[in-house]
């Protein structure tokens, strides 16, 4: 039954990633007053490029063609791992949270890589740029973490999730606000998001993810950015499932709640969407050589976080 | 922040109804049509080259991205590389400087590509014509599938230009 | 039996060197003399099996009446790291060597290398104090004669300064042995410690100190590091994958066999080891992200891996001595992380230098700025190359990876329980060790992509040869005994910390689904099954060409090299980094001054040499301006010093 429920969890996240990204799209195209794109037309886009030539620089070596599948092979792993619908399931006990930040943090490595090995200062510039907000997020992604773990007393994200579903609304949420805070910088940070990176950028130079896969096209640019949005679900379901933890299927598996499962799992994505279009349609992007302050703001929000949980369990 | 908010609630929505009298929905719903039976995708993705325009192509394919025109409902978005385009428009006198960018970009993006040539100096060269500075027109330089007339064109013939190209492109 | 082999791994390298001292400059004399080595290497590794395969009983090699050589569980584990270091970079030498026999002298390099493994191997089994100082100092005078092999002005200045470190360390390590055993210098281990017991508190303090700075000198530890980096990339490749992969190791033996001397270990040693060991792990991986120098960037990630073990060693040594139930747990799960790093680091540091050894020896610098684009030539030499900066990187699958996530996690699992402000400094504590670990994959994803990808920047990477097999294989045993060790790890790894849920309470078991090492492998393999068959799927036509210009034909010269893709750091950090830029012009045109030709210098300096070095040798220069007073040539004054002196001594004396 959990290896079903697995593979539920993980088809659903690999379903629900394309139109995480048409909804966020069309969110924020309500606020610009536009009526924007369909949300289904990211699968079609998926779907068009798989059937194109590609074209490849000559100046690139077989790394570059080993990076689209180890980054959608790490996309696929986030999305088995985290609990984005339901706790209590087969791999539960492998998403311990330093497996998980090392497996996101291999995807990132591998696409700092392909930007690197095409010869084009694009690919470098997004290259150095992924580099240094995917290691200088390290400490408050690994704080945050830590301080949930602390407050659930559980090392797994699962177990957290766990945590979370089963304990009183009122009572936990207090004490993990600060760290909940900390967790949506790091978000935004690891999914090219505004205020870090603009995803919708035409300009080369304020590109940082975009910049990385210039080079690629048809079927690895498709896995590239199909890899980024199931990244972004499934963190964004992270996320929510904390910030707002009903409706998650837990043990035993029993069909009618399966379906609330599905329905709350729909209506979590649709607000997580709404939150990411909202913030980006409120802020502006920050200037890159500025980004040390938003990785010491989300530091120090994790560590702010972290005491207040301590202090939680102590008392 | 709040005041901001207000004034979009109080906006509204801008795409519609304007006070059209030119049939942007109509013609989109049909490109949309096309486009859907064209690739099995719903999408088309344009990388626009200025081979040595003007801008004033450039300005009326702006246009087509802002909340009046909002091409994007179509299915069609502009992209940053041409390896990731299906469509490149290309706007201007092909100049001297501009050839050898122009024949790259068309070498990188990926079949199937169509190549449309956006305004007069793109057709033949326009007024520049015969000019020493320029090489001629886009099809002087790379394979043309189909061109877009006007100086510049407005973005509703360049609605309408996209739609022709795309049920010639079926047949 | 046991005793048998270790001995011969003792004689063979001074065989090694004698033979290469009388076979002189020929081929077949370097050939025996490194193959005399690995034998001894090997007879070195056999021994450390059999020793573990057996009881693992403390056994006597050599004995005399003056010193003699034990080796025990402790000894055995660096012993082993030493023997399989000395068999894997002589065994690269063989090749490698041979490139620069019009570089080096390599009779007279034999006899250095010689030394230096029989100094350390002899540090390694020393038993008393005496024979522990004399194989040091041994090994560490070889060590200096490694570096200068070359003869250039910077190896001299590189070895200069080493000389001068190892020897202030050396002091130290006199004092506070001579100290810790009651002055006697013939005392073996054991009588220290008893000599140790009745001691004040104060005297042990003092002899910690002197301790902790003779073995962190060694070691590289922050502020007595700036040594290293200037040191170790001068050596020979083979010789400096031993530098680093194994005498810093030797350092941590020694540290790690004299805390056993101690009767207790206060709080306040553990702290200072461990804010010592961060500090250096931080300064060490932010000089290996903004430097270009490709042995540098490995010699200062080698301070950095060591200021990791260090602070590991601090972390275990604080939880034993705190009242505290899970401490004694945690301290050991942190002592399991300091082996398997030892084990770690060794692998992949030596695997990385003899690997830059051959693109040095290829590309004819060792700038990173003006190589790229090998991965295109050397498609497997790359992949090893790869598989080594991931293990760097800490990255999974490999047995860093496992390492460095057992560390984060018991100091996640130290977080509860705690006394309130101690479980905020674990907090910090694990910041700052993310902190690392997220900078040290900048340094090696840099390093690979300036070095491999993209576009060949300078003639010689452009027009590299094949590469030969006999230099490829070495650093592709330390690349594949590094994944062996990720998956030899996990399983035991995770009995600790998932199945294990009563040895760590705070696991949380969800359902029985017990993390299963063989999960996560298969689900490895899955993955890349899948990707197999999508790449089976999605066969469309690939066509090649140029890279995306915008129109101006790219060269190699605009791509970024090490230096740019590490500028944003260099300015995140511009507190920590002095860095000086210079523009030189020189006019080429008397009649235009704008015509001239521009060149860009700069440096980047510590803030060690700012705060700490500068000030402390301009005291020392301050201190010998009045010294120098005394000096005044006439010898009556001498003899008054003399007799001042003896007379001083009497009334001590009396």
């Amino acid at each position: 039954m959990t290896v079903t429920i697995l593979i539920l969890q993980f088809f659903l996240v690999l379903a629900a990633a394309p139109a995480t990204v048409g909804i966020v799209r069309k969110i924020k195209a309500r606020f610009q007053n536009r009526r924007g794109a369909r949300i289904t037309l990211p699968y079609w886009s998926l779907l068009s490029l798989l059937r194109k030539e590609m074209t490849i620089t000559r100046h690139s070596s077989w790394v570059f063609r080993i990076v689209p599948f180890v980054v959608f092979g790490s996309a696929l792993a986030l999305a088995a791992l985290i609990p984005s619908f339901a706790v209590g399931i087969l791999a539960a006990s492998m998403s311990n949270i330093f497996l998980v930040g090392a497996v996101a943090a291999l995807g990132s490595a591998f696409l700092v890589f392909g930007g690197m090995d095409t010869g084009s200062t694009f690919g470098n510039m997004g290259s150095s740029r992924e580099m240094t907000i995917a290691s200088l997020i390290e400490p408050a992604v690994y704080v945050s973490l830590a301080s949930l773990a602390t407050l659930s007393g559980s090392w797994s994200l699962d177990g957290i999730a766990l945590f979370f579903a089963a304990s009183k609304w009122v009572e936990i949420i207090l004490p993990a606000s600060l760290t909940l805070v900390a967790l949506v910088f790091v978000l935004l940070a690891e999914n090219a998001r505004y205020p870090v990176d603009n995803p919708a950028t035409h300009l080369e130079l304020t590109m940082v993810h975009e910049a990385m896969v210039l080079e690629y096209s048809g079927p690895y640019l498709a896995m590239l950015e199909y890899a980024s949005w199931i990244k972004l679900t499934a963190m964004l379901m992270l996320v929510m499932n904390l910030v707002a933890p009903w409706g998650i299927l837990t043990s035993p598996f029993a069909l009618g709640a399966t379906l609330i499962a599905l329905v709350a799992f729909a209506i979590k994505l649709g607000v997580g969407a709404f939150v990411i279009a909202f913030i980006e349609s409120t802020i502006v992007k920050m200037r890159f050589y500025r980004m040390q302050e938003y990785m010491s703001l989300a530091l120090i929000v994790a560590l702010g976080g972290l005491a207040i949980s301590l202090v939680s369990i102590a008392v | 922040m709040l005041r901001l908010l207000t004034q979009m609630i109080r906006t509204g929505k801008k795409t519609e109804p304007a006070p059209i009298l030119e049939p942007i929905d109509e013609v989109g719903e049909n490109l949309r049509n096309a486009i859907h039976t064209l690739y099995g995708g719903r999408m088309l993705r344009i990388r626009h080259v200025d081979a040595g325009s003007t801008n004033g192509e450039e300005f009326e394919m702006t246009a087509l991205g802002n909340a009046y025109y909002d091409m994007e409902r179509f299915g069609l978005s502009f992209v940053a590389s041409p390896r990731h385009a299906d469509i490149l428009t290309v706007s201007g006198p092909v100049t001297r400087n501009m050839e050898h960018a122009l024949k790259t970009a068309y070498e990188m993006t990926p079949k199937p590509r169509i190549v449309i040539a956006v305004g007069d100096g793109a057709i033949d060269g326009g007024i520049w014509k015969d000019s020493y500075a320029i090489v001629g027109g886009v099809k002087d330089v790379i394979p043309v599938d189909a061109e877009i007339p006007g100086d510049p064109p407005s973005p509703l013939d360049l609605l309408k230009g996209f739609l022709n190209v795309l049920q010639g492109a079926r047949k | 039996m046991v005793a048998s082999f270790f001995v011969a791994s003792l004689i063979l390298p001074l065989v090694a060197g004698v033979a290469a001292l009388l076979l002189l400059r020929t081929k077949a004399g370097h050939m025996l003399t490194q193959l005399v080595f690995a034998l001894g290497g090997l007879s070195g590794v056999v021994g450390a099996t059999l020793f573990y395969a057996s009881d693992g009983a403390s056994t006597v090699v050599f004995h005399t009446a003056l010193f003699s050589l034990v080796v025990g569980t402790l000894s055995v584990f660096f012993l082993g790291i030493i023997s399989v270091g000395v068999l894997l970079t002589s065994l690269y030498a063989l090749e490698g060597l041979r490139r620069y026999k019009s570089v080096y002298s390599l009779p007279w390099l034999a006899v250095a290398s010689a030394f230096f493994i029989f100094g350390m191997q002899a540090t390694v089994m020393a038993s008393s104090v005496a024979g522990f100082l004399v194989a040091w100092e041994l090994m560490s005078v070889a060590a200096y004669f490694l570096v200068i092999a070359d003869g250039t002005e910077e190896s001299l200045h590189a070895g200069f300064s080493f000389f001068i470190m190892a020897h202030i360390g050396f002091a130290s390590l006199v004092a506070g042995f001579l100290l810790l055993s009651a002055g006697n210098p013939f005392a073996e281990w054991p009588e220290v410690a008893l000599a140790a017991k009745t001691m004040t508190p104060a005297t042990l303090s003092v002899a910690f100190s002197l301790l902790f700075i003779g073995f962190g000198s060694k070691a590289g530890l922050a502020p007595l590091h700036q040594w290293l980096p200037m040191a170790h990339p001068q050596a020979p490749s083979h010789a400096s994958a031993l530098l680093s992969g194994v005498m810093l190791k030797v350092a941590l033996f020694g540290f790690i066999q004299s805390l056993f001397l101690f009767p207790s270990v206060p709080l306040s040693w553990g702290v200072v080891v461990l804010v010592v060991g961060l500090v250096s792990a931080f300064f060490g991986v932010l000089h290996a992200v903004v430097e270009s120098d490709m042995k540098r960037v490995l010699a200062w990630s080698s301070i950095e891996n060591m200021g990791l073990i260090f602070s590991g060693v601090g972390a275990a040594m604080i939880l034993r001595t705190l009242p505290y139930e899970a401490g004694p747990v945690l301290a050991s799960s942190i002592a399991i992380f300091v082996a398997l790093h030892i084990i770690n680091h060794f692998l992949f540091k030596s695997g990385l230098f003899m690997a830059a050894g051959v693109i040095v020896s290829e590309v004819h610098s060792r700038d990173m700025d003006i190589m790229g684009g090998l991965a295109q030539k050397w498609p497997i030499f790359s992949g090893v190359f790869l598989a080594l900066a991931l293990a760097a990187a800490a990255l999974p699958p490999f047995g860093t990876f496992f390492g460095e996530w057992m560390y984060l996690q018991s100091l996640a699992l130290a977080l509860v329980g705690l006394p309130l402000p101690l479980s905020v400094v674990a907090g910090l504590v694990l910041a700052a060790v993310a902190l690392v670990s997220g900078l040290a994959i900048v340094a090696f994803v840099k390093m690979f992509s300036s070095v491999f990808l993209g576009r060949a920047r300078n003639e010689h990477a452009e027009h590299v040869g094949m590469m030969p097999m006999s230099l490829m294989w070495p650093p592709m045993v330390c690349a594949i005994l590094s994944i062996v060790a990720g998956v030899l790890a996990f399983p035991f790894f995770s009995s600790h910390f998932m199945d294990g849920a009563s040895i760590m309470q705070d696991v949380v078991i969800v359902q029985g689904a017990s993390m299963n090492a063989w999960i996560l492998w298969a689900l490895i393999a899955g993955l890349a099954i899948i990707a197999l068959l999508l790449a089976r799927f999605l066969r469309v036509p690939v066509r090649i060409t140029d890279t995306w210009d915008c129109g101006q034909p790219l060269t190699s010269r605009m791509e970024y090299t090490a230096t740019g893709f590490s500028a944003p750091f260099r300015f995140f950090f511009r507190a920590f980094l002095v860095s000086r830029k210079e523009m030189i012009v020189t006019p080429i045109s008397s009649e235009n001054p704008w015509i001239a030709n521009r060149r860009l210098e700069w440096s980047i300096t510590s803030t060690w040499e700012r705060l700490f070095y500068r000030p402390v040798g301009q005291a020392l220069l301050r201190f010998a301006e009045y010294a120098r007073k005394f000096q005044s040539g006439v010898v009556q004054m001498y003899l008054l010093f003399v007799v001042i002196a003896l007379v001083g001594a009497f009334i001590f004396a009396l």
